[in-house]
């Protein structure tokens, strides 16, 4: 465990360094709340303001774990830095450990900057409580891209990684309602999405309405998949890295 | 220390590794003892890289057994008695040589103090730069620098000078030799024959996946024949040469006769005896590089031959030995 927080801990210090990440994971939440978040409408029986805030949030905190794992770990496994670390004595798995540790670490930041953002310049007010489930639904719910970055990291070669990447982004944040609330057809096709499992759970705690059991459990279920398929990646690598 | 008995460091049990129905190795066995410092030779393909991808746990064996510090390969590993470099291991990106060994030595059980390993690895100048900024050569030693960042009793080096100038090079053996006098052992794969010559006490030469060789640098040299013998002669007579005593190979370049032989005193005087009186005659020793060719030359012809040629491998078998 020791080395396991000894990576991570390096990790995180590389992310810091990275204004690109940054950009993805903070800026880009933060200017979009700043230019679309104040609306007068109401969404999933909301405000907007608070709906926007769940959703970049959630846009924050998924596309961090994406972007900031997928094409690193694919990288790091064609320059070899993954076979390097296997001569180490840090642990076989020490490596995918400290990748979703430190996604963890760093979209918690990105969650937390932009719920405060909501709270006092979109003029949010919520119960304590309702801020703490919240910013966990959306914190834990980013490790299901956390898994998936590892499955394709593992997988891919950097130059397939980059549009694997884009399309799975595009697809789950525009069908999840990241961008703009879902509604028509379109909420039929996104509503099975982890994202909108994630945004739909905080408007629901938001607006006091019961949430229904469907959406909890569609997020477990994502994240098995996606922790399955990680899993099959390493294994299926194990010996070509 | 884990392990201070007096059995092998590493053994290899009959170890192949096949990828279908190619076998990069094909029933090795040798054992590494306490305090050496062994080569392992072969050409490209030979099964160096295979074999200690095995021996580091990147790899499993297809079947036969690989024992390190008297457990299996992974907990040898994880347990910190092992420093290694290899060729295709890489560097943690965007970050300094200091960070990454600092990182590397946490990660040891027994960590070498970072001055320490910077020093011995020639970074102190570079050690604030960032990895992915550094020539082959710096990237070749940061590699170093990680094998070298704990205290272990084995290291093993994958062509660990590649890159490196002639004089790095130098600095780099002498610093080498430092290291394995504590009583390490030390594995090296080289292509530079002269650096297992004047570093190794051990040679290891593997061809097609198996162990051809296993002496010292002398023996290996004596192995593939002891001499070098060559002279002019007018008219040659091919099947007279043939025949010769203590013959190993036999080259004709219109007059002039290279005869590489066992026995280089027995062989002339044969000529001598048959009326033969040739001219330029010189006797050198063969040099590693030659015995090496030699070696792998042989095991490749009988590889080829077989199994129609079985009289002649028997011959070149008898005559390595």
């Amino acid at each position: 465990m020791h080395g396991i927080l000894l990576l991570t801990r390096a990790e995180i210090s590389r992310l810091r360094r990275n204004k690109r990440y940054l950009l993805f994971t903070v800026g880009l939440p933060v200017i979009l709340y700043l230019i679309v978040g104040k609306q007068a409408a109401r969404v999933y029986g909301v405000s907007f303001t608070a709906y926007y805030m769940v959703a970049m949030a959630t846009f924050g905190a998924f596309s961090g774990a994406l972007n900031g794992n997928a094409i690193r770990i694919s990288e790091e496994r064609k320059v070899g830095w993954i076979r390097q670390l296997r001569l180490t004595p840090l642990p076989a798995n020490g490596y995918v450990v400290a990748k979703i540790l430190t996604s963890m670490v760093t979209t918690i930041l990105s969650v937390v900057i932009v719920l405060l953002l909501g709270r006092f310049y979109g003029g949010v007010h919520l119960d304590g409580w309702k801020w703490v489930v919240i910013a966990i639904v959306v914190w834990l719910g980013s490790t299901i891209f956390a898994a998936l970055a590892v499955a394709i990291g593992y997988r891919f070669p950097p130059d397939q990684v980059q549009p694997i990447t884009i399309l799975v982004y595009f697809v789950f944040l525009a069908l999840g309602g990241v961008w703009f609330p879902l509604s028509g057809a379109l909420k039929t096709l996104g509503q099975g999405t982890p994202t909108y499992e994630a945004v739909k759970i905080s408007t629901d705690v938001i607006g006091g309405i019961s949430v229904p059991v469907g959406l909890p459990i569609g997020l477990v279920v994502w994240l098995a998949i996606f922790v399955g398929l990680a899993i099959l990646s390493v294994r299926s690598m194990a010996e070509s890295l | 220390m884990s392990h201070s008995g007096t059995g092998p460091v590493v053994s290899f049990e009959n170890v192949s590794k096949h990828y279908g129905s190619l076998k990069a190795v094909d029933g090795l066995s040798l054992e590494l003892r306490r305090g050496e410092t062994v080569a392992l030779l072969g050409p490209n393909g030979a099964g160096k890289s295979t074999s200690l991808d095995m021996l580091l746990a990147l790899r499993k064996p297809t079947s036969g057994k690989i024992r390190m510090f008297g457990s299996d390969p992974y907990h040898a590993v994880k347990s910190g008695n092992v420093g290694a470099m290899l060729q295709s291991g890489g560097l943690m990106p965007e970050v300094t040589v200091r960070e990454l060994v600092t990182l590397v030595a946490g990660l040891h059980p027994r960590p070498v103090p970072v001055a320490t390993t910077l020093r011995r690895a020639g970074l102190e100048e570079v050690a604030d730069q960032r990895v992915d900024r550094l020539s082959g050569g710096q990237t070749q030693r940061v590699r170093f620098a990680l094998a070298i960042a704990g205290e272990s009793e084995l290291i093993v080096l994958d062509e660990p000078t590649t890159a490196m100038d002639v004089e790095t090079r130098q600095r780099f053996w002498a610093q080498m030799k430092e290291e394995v006098a504590e009583g390490k052992t030390l594995l090296f794969a080289t292509h530079y024959l002269e650096e297992a010559d004047q570093a190794a006490d051990r040679i290891l030469v593997i061809n097609r996946g198996r162990l051809l060789a296993d002496g010292t640098p002398a023996e290996i040299k004596s192995r593939a024949g002891a001499k070098q013998l060559s002279f002019r002669l007018e008219h040659v007579n091919e099947p007279f040469l043939l025949g010769l005593p203590g013959l190993v190979s036999l080259d004709v370049h219109g007059d002039i006769v290279h005869i590489q032989s066992s026995d280089s005193d027995k062989t002339l005087y044969a000529v001598l005896d048959a009326g033969y009186r040739p001219s330029d005659i010189e006797v050198a020793g063969l040099g590693l590089e030659q015995a090496f060719l030699a070696i792998t030359a042989e095991d490749d012809r009988a590889a080829e031959d077989e199994p129609a040629a079985q009289t002649t491998k028997q011959t070149t078998r008898s005559a390595l030995r």
